[in-house]
Order: C-alpha cells, then sequence, then structure tokens
C-alpha cells in the first residue's frame, strides 16, 4: 500500500524515547525514495495523457464552432466527448492519487529528517563540538555535518557576545560544588586555581568550571 | 495609625523601588521570554546594563578576594553576581532555542524578525543556511523536480505550507499589576473578561498578545 512504509519510518522514530536516537535507517529511508520516483513514473504518463485530452477537446469544441456541421455529426463529437471526458476524469484521479502519495511521502521523510535534527541541535547546547561515538554512529552522513555546521554557528554567536551561553543551565543554589573525578585527566588551570584533576579525587570547584567536566561525564556532582 | 500609614508608603515606595531596577527588569524579561510561545521583543537596552552591572560585580569580588576580606562577604557577592549571570544566560538561551525552532517562520515574518537583534539575526541567517542544506542533502534533491521545496509541499501549492509555525492560541497563565477593567477576549462574541490586579488568570496568548507588548501583564 502506498505510503506504508513512509509512516513505519516516521514512527521508528517515535517510538524510541524522546531525546534519543535511533540509527539512521538507511535502507528504509531508500525504498521510500523509490517509492517517491516510482509514483513520478506513473504521474507524467498520466499528465501526458490529460494534456492529450484536453487538447483534444479544445479541437472538438473548435471544430463544433467553426464548421457548421448536420444533426449527425454533432450527435457523434458530443458522444465522443463524453468519452474523451470520462477518459480523462479516471486519468485525473490516478494522477492525483499518485501526487498525493508523493506529497506525503514527502511530508514524512521530511518529518523524519526534520526531527532528527532538532535533537542533534540540543545535543550541541550540552556537548561541545565532539560527539560521544555511541551517538555518532547512530548519525547519517549529512546529520553530522549539520551538527558541526550548528555547533560552529553557536559558537560565533556566543564569541560575538562574548558570553558562553552553554553553561548555567540549571539555576545557581552555590557558588562552589563539591565533586568527584571519574576519569583521569590531569592538571587544568581553572579560573580561580590550579587544580590536579586524577581518578577518584574530590574537590571543591567553581559551578561554571565543573559544569563542563559534569556535561561531558568526566565528573560526577556529590550531593549531600 | 500614624506609624502604621506611614509603613505603608514606605512599603509601597520600597515596592516600586524593587520592581524598576534591573534585576527584577531582568527577571520579569526572563519569565516573559519562558512563558510565551512566540518570541518576544529584544530588551537591548537592559542587556547592556546588566553586562556592565555584572562587569562591575566581578571586579569588586576580586578586589574583595585581593584584600581579604571576610569570605562569607565575598561568597554572599559571588552568589549574587552568579545568580543574575544565569538569568542573562537563560534569557539569551531561551530566545536562541525558540529563534532555532522556528526560524524559517520568522524569516518570513518581518515583524517577529524585528524583534532579534543583529546577532541574533545573523544567527538565524546562518541556521537557516544549515537547515536547507542538511534537508537538501538528504532528502530534497533525491525526490522529483516539482517537489524539492523546503517551503512548499510541491509545486502546485499556494501558501508555504511546510514552514512550522508558533501555535499562538496555547493557554498562558498570567497576572495583572492594575486593574484593567473588561476586556473583550477575542472576536467569537464571547463576554469581556474583568481582569483584576494580582490575580491569576490562564488566557490563550493571542488574546493578551498586545497587553503583553506594552507591559500591562505579566506571563507567570
Amino acid at each position: 500500500m502506498y505510503g506504508k512504509k513512509a509512516s513505519e519510518l516516521v514512527k521508528e522514530f517515535v517510538s524510541c524515547e524522546p531525546g534519543q536516537l535511533t540509527t539512521f535507517n538507511n535502507v528504509l529511508f531508500a525504498q521510500v525514495i523509490e517509492e517517491c520516483n516510482g509514483h513520478l513514473l506513473h504521474l507524467q504518463p498520466l499528465m501526458r495523457k490529460i494534456q492529450e485530452h484536453e487538447n483534444k477537446l479544445k479541437d472538438n469544441r473548435r471544430s463544433e464552432d467553426e464548421m457548421a456541421i448536420s444533426e449527425d455529426e454533432k450527435r457523434k463529437s458530443e458522444a465522443e466527448k463524453i468519452l474523451i471526458q470520462t477518459a480523462m476524469k479516471s486519468d485525473q484521479f490516478g494522477a492525483l492519487i499518485h501526487h498525493l502519495s508523493l506529497v506525503r511521502n514527502k511530508r514524512c521523510l521530511m518529518a523524519y529528517v526534520y526531527n532528527r535534527a532538532e535533537v542533534i541541535r540540543s545535543l550541541g547546547w550540552v556537548v561541545d563540538c565532539v560527539l560521544p561515538e555511541e551517538i555518532e554512529e547512530k548519525l547519517n552522513s549529512s546529520e553530522k555535518e549539520y551538527f558541526k555546521n550548528h555547533a560552529a554557528t553557536l559558537q560565533s554567536y556566543m564569541s560575538e557576545l562574548d558570553l558562553d551561553l552553554t553553561v548555567d543551565m540549571v539555576p545557581p543554589k552555590d557558588p562552589y560544588v563539591k565533586v568527584r573525578v571519574l576519569d583521569d585527566i590531569g592538571e587544568v588551570v581553572l579560573s580561580d586555581q590550579v587544580a590536579n584533576l586524577a581518578r577518584h579525587a574530590m574537590l571543591f570547584l567553581r559551578r561554571t568550571d565543573a559544569e563542563q567536566y559534569i556535561s561531558q561525564g568526566l565528573m560526577e556532582e556529590l550531593t549531600g | 495609625m500614624e506609624p502604621g500609614a506611614g509603613e505603608d508608603s514606605s512599603t509601597d515606595d520600597y515596592e516600586l523601588l524593587i520592581s524598576t531596577t534591573d534585576a527584577e527588569l531582568l527577571k520579569r524579561s526572563w519569565r516573559n521570554e519562558k512563558a510565551a510561545p512566540e518570541i518576544l521583543k529584544f530588551e537591548a537596552a537592559l542587556v547592556q546594563r546588566s553586562r556592565e552591572q555584572i562587569h562591575l560585580m566581578e571586579e569588586t569580588v576580586e578586589e574583595f578576594t585581593r584584600n581579604a576580606v571576610d569570605p562569607l562577604t565575598v561568597s554572599l557577592y559571588q552568589m549574587d553576581l552568579d545568580r543574575t549571570l544565569f538569568l542573562l544566560r537563560s534569557y539569551l538561551r531561551t530566545r536562541l532555542q525558540k529563534i532555532e525552532k522556528y526560524v524559517l517562520h520568522i524569516q518570513k515574518t518581518t515583524e517577529l524578525w524585528n524583534r532579534l537583534s543583529k546577532q541574533e539575526q545573523k544567527f538565524a541567517v546562518r541556521s537557516v543556511g544549515d537547515l536547507t542544506q542538511h534537508l537538501e542533502q538528504s532528502v530534497l534533491t533525491k525526490l522529483p523536480d516539482q517537489y524539492q521545496s523546503h517551503l512548499k509541499q510541491s509545486g502546485a501549492s499556494e501558501d508555504d505550507d511546510m514552514v512550522p509555525e508558533p501555535k499562538l492560541d496555547t493557554y498562558i497563565i498570567c497576572r495583572s499589576k492594575k486593574f484593567l477593567g473588561a476586556f473583550q477576549l477575542d472576536d467569537s462574541g464571547e463576554e469581556p473578561v474583568n481582569i483584576e490586579a494580582d490575580d491569576l488568570y490562564a488566557l490563550p496568548y493571542k488574546s493578551i498578545k498586545p497587553l503583553v507588548e506594552s507591559g500591562q501583564i505579566d506571563l507567570v
């Protein structure tokens, strides 16, 4: 049935958790595109036939107006006209179905790509420029490019304003937070101290500094 | 009665003073921006003033730490600084996320476009370029000719029907500071609503849009 595969694609996107992505389903995507091309192949000859029918009708009408014809011939041309119109109607309906299916497939494909792009955009706020591997393997090559472009656009806006907008995602409760380091990072220069971020070290860091590491998963906040 | 009346007027004065400080104005703009479904006007002067004040505060805090002032005072100032910074960042971030979401619609509507700051406009232009390129690369070039527009569904569509628009009739919770009297919600012939001061109302955003713009109603 037309449009079934496209709705499967959309359902797949909806079925995973909001904010998470499944691997880009290249196979299904290519199948839907093929279906669209199939529609086009049906559509083009139908449109041509409709055009031919219209031309025939025009000729018919012109010949009726111009020449003075007998009753018999008039009746014959009326019958011809009705035949042409019925044939044209069935062609028009067929063309309409192909056109509408094509438009629906286009909408499903666009919705799939657009919604995935939205999830990618929200990733750009959390992660800086480098994607973690598990996410990267789920993306299409075009999506990876979009992520890079979007991150660059965000960076250019922030550098124009001279303000980092990716920190401070949560309202601040304390100026300093206690963190435990999960991975070895080494000596790091922070805004007010030079710290040695060795594994399992517990430190008091400025909130804005710690947020960057927490979002990358290299540190965890100790509450209470 | 005399001291009572005196206290009343002084609390009124205090409230008036508080409500016009930059911090309060920033908080108000931030709340409105978070609650509204579409993007509101950019408060350029407010943002500029806030940034200057933040800068001043940072220098003050640095001076205090250098002169070894009582650490409690320093951390209080630091806390205040952090909170103002958070408001500013969150305000700009909310606006940016709204722009990202509805960028095609904003580009088409001049009224909305004029509500962006210069840097936001540059950001919007780049973001549209990125998105269109991505859509074209992955979907549109593979479709037949008449169906390759990212704005229209097909060559036969009259309007740009593939552009997502913000839903202006979502209900939002609001409060007015003054008594506004009978207010006609919309043209459907319903009775006008009495808007009193300091009462909470849940109304569709579309009907109170002009009031929000003129600053008479606050979104909560």
